[in-house]
């Protein structure tokens, strides 16, 4: 029962991650190293522009600071450091409050509600370094603090080697590599999940059950390195690897960092695979991505069971579009990805964590941005989760007093899901003003027309799809 | 043990060493990567960094950017002189080229005005009969109840610049528009076009602009 219950927890939690995973930042770091204001790079942050895409290819190398330099006597360089080191800071500071409160059983024999109305101050505090570490050699990254873990720890990160040729016929090629710490993180359209829509979310919402692996489940728990090439700022190929590389646990043996052991949870067996290809076409302000992206992880379920025999394997294929206008005073983005899941759960079945041997889930998300010069703005999108029946991998609410074979409180609905189905969507709305371009004020609504597979009582305990419904305000700066 | 023979045996076969050579930092930079870049470099740089907005043969696609293939020598060197010691003041040189010109040195400006001044102008892009009409009216003969002189009398007939005064023929109509307007609330602080402007109507700067972008 250990392992179903961990596993359960492992996979909650991991969907958890989806819906709060934060957004894509912005970072004034570059705007300290190119001299060039946000809008270069940006649309609005965090969405770039075809600037910033080709920015980011090249290794976020572009730099227009004077520079500490060495050279030898064949003149190559061995040192082209900026005078001044490019650190900023983000801070995300919001207000949550959710359609219906939520039950409170910290005292099982006399239950309540929660309080409604979640003040994150800060929901995210992050420190980057974002820039140039030598000449073909830059970096993004994050560390971040977070209310809900209290902690500081690792955030996006992508490394990045990237070199640029001139062909013949004056068409550009440049090829590179990444060593990121989140599938898709790396990409350079908006309308993958790292750095994709919802731009920003609560962490005091309720999050449905299920996500796919590619869409943020394993964020910052794996490491992975890809290769890419990148043709005529338009034709976009990338394979690589993905390896688990988990935080903040270690080895039951040894106390060190590794070998990973059956103490880790959803460990991939060896690499796995990660592919991209994409196509952008611009035409005056215009621009249209087409692409697909997608990757095959096995997972050992671990969380207490030897990291041998059966796995869970889950094969993702994913389509995705962006369209932008960047124009004087009016910006418009249309985007939008699908993801198919095909889940095999040799694993999860024999433990009993999962009911079929194996399950589908179909992600689907398209969104409209528009602003006016940078300053007022709004949002709108339509998400959709559908997949296979499983009552134990989405597992029905507890019988009261909610409590596991080990004693430990679990919700008694909620976040499970009565029917066994993981069907969930909805839409989000956003208004946002920005008074100035690193300063971004939102109100934000998120409204679930089915929740963990139905709109009325998906939980079994009374709760509908809509009282998760949520009210978010967030001021988001950067410097 | 197999990783291990593997790398040993990558090693023998020299894949490591070609692998190496593929990514070794050979050379000066390519021209992405800061100050200042050696000029004759000039041709990669205009390629890489700056054809990224403005086209790499100078025919910028976005009309947010210029169109430089063919412009002036002299006034490309002029403005992005301007823009290094941030005295053009119009908004996408505040937030573009002031930063981008930041570390330029003189040489390679020289150069990078010489690669986009020989590069070929694309074909003018079309606009309706009656705009044009309109448009090439003002160019050519002003508008004397304005005040406003005739544009073709300082940047030539057929609007392609001269020792003086900049290449307009092709030239986005939004860019141009923009930089009417600058000229107008004097954003870009440029006396002779200040005064030309003074009195122009929007409607009127956009049928100029779309006359000069139909011109080859």
């Amino acid at each position: 029962m250990r392992v179903t219950t961990r596993f359960q927890l492992a996979a909650a939690v991991a969907a958890v991650g989806v819906l709060l995973a934060p957004a894509a930042q912005a970072v004034p770091s570059f705007a300290r190293q190119t001299g060039m204001a946000c809008a270069a790079c940006h649309t609005v942050f965090p969405e770039l522009t075809h600037f910033g895409r080709v920015f980011k290819a090249n290794g976020y190398v572009l730099d227009n600071l004077k520079q500490v330099r060495a050279v030898n006597s064949e003149r190559q360089q061995l040192l082209s450091l900026s005078q001044l080191p490019t650190f900023s800071i983000m801070t995300q500071i919001s207000y949550t409050t959710l359609n219906k409160r939520l039950p409170d059983e910290t005292n099982p024999a006399a239950p309540g509600l929660t309080q409604n109305g979640t003040a994150g101050f800060p929901q995210q505090l992050s420190l980057f370094y974002a820039g140039k570490i030598a000449p073909h050699f830059g970096v993004f990254s994050q560390i971040t603090y977070g209310n809900d873990s209290g902690t500081i720890g690792i955030d996006n990160t992508d490394l990045r080697f990237a070199k640029l040729i001139v062909l013949p016929g004056k068409n550009t090629l440049t090829y590179g590599l990444s060593l990121n710490n989140n599938p898709t993180v790396q990409d350079l359209w908006n309308s993958t999940p790292a750095w994709g829509f919802p731009y920003d979310a609560s962490n005091a919402v309720v999050s449905p059950l299920a996500a796919t692996q590619i869409d943020g489940t394993l964020a910052q728990s794996v490491a992975g390195l890809t290769g890419y090439l990148y043709y005529d700022e338009s034709l976009y190929v990338e394979f690589g690897g993905y390896r688990s590389a988990p935080q903040g646990q270690t080895n039951a043996l040894t106390g060190q960092a590794g070998p990973l052991d059956g103490t880790f949870s959803n460990v991939i067996e060896g690499f796995a695979p990660y592919w991209r290809l994409a196509y952008e076409y611009d035409w005056r302000a215009n621009s249209l991505e087409v692409g697909t992206y997608g990757a095959d992880f096995k997972l050992y379920p671990g969380g207490g069971t030897a990291l041998t025999g059966p796995d869970n394997r889950f094969a993702d294929v994913a389509e995705d579009f962006q369209y932008q206008y960047v124009g004087e005073q009016n910006i418009v983005t249309v985007a939008g990805t699908h993801i198919h899941e095909n889940m095999n759960l040799g694993a999860s079945y024999l433990a009993g964590a999962a009911a079929n041997r194996s399950d589908s889930l179909n992600t689907t998300r398209i969104w409209a941005n528009y602003f006016y010069e940078r300053r007022y703005g709004g949002q709108i999108g339509w998400f959709s989760t559908t997949g296979t029946t499983d009552t134990a991998l989405y597992p029905p609410s507890a019988t009261p007093p909610c409590t596991n074979s080990a004693g430990t409180s679990i919700a008694c609905g909620v976040v499970t899901s009565a029917n066994g189905s993981p069907d969930t969507d909805g839409l989000i709305g956003e208004v946002s003003y920005l008074p100035w371009l690193n300063v971004r004020l939102s109100l934000q609504y998120t409204h679930y027309t089915k929740f963990n597979g139905a709109s009325n009582n998906y939980d079994g305990e009374g709760r509908n799809a809509s009282d998760n419904d949520s009210l978010y305000f967030l001021l988001w700066y950067a410097f | 043990m197999y990783i291990h023979q593997t790398v040993r045996t990558w090693l023998r076969r020299g894949f490591l060493a070609a692998f190496a050579a593929m990514f070794t930092f050979a050379s000066l930079p390519s021209g992405a990567q800061g100050a200042p870049t050696p000029p004759q470099q000039a041709p990669q740089l205009a390629i890489a960094v700056c054809g990224t907005c403005h086209g790499v043969d100078g025919n910028s696609i976005n009309p947010m950017f210029p169109r430089l293939a063919g412009q002036k020598a002299w006034y490309i060197k002029q403005q992005l002189k301007e823009f290094r010691a941030q005295t053009r003041g119009d908004p996408y040189a505040v937030a573009y080229m002031w930063g981008m010109a930041n570390q330029l040195s003189n040489a390679t400006i020289d150069a990078l005005a010489n690669y986009f001044s020989h590069q070929t102008p694309g074909p003018g892009t079309p606009h309706s009969p009656a705009v044009i009409a309109q448009g090439r009216a003002i160019f050519e003969h002003g508008i004397p109840t304005q005040g406003v002189p005739a544009c073709a009398a300082c940047h030539g007939p057929q609007a392609l610049g001269t020792n003086l005064f900049p290449r307009l023929a092709g030239q986005h109509a939004e860019y141009i528009l923009k930089q009417l307007q600058s000229f107008q609330n004097n954003m870009r602080k440029v006396a002779i076009m200040h005064g030309v402007a003074q009195t122009l109507h929007k409607s009127q700067m956009k049928e100029v602009a779309d006359y000069l972008e139909s011109l080859p």
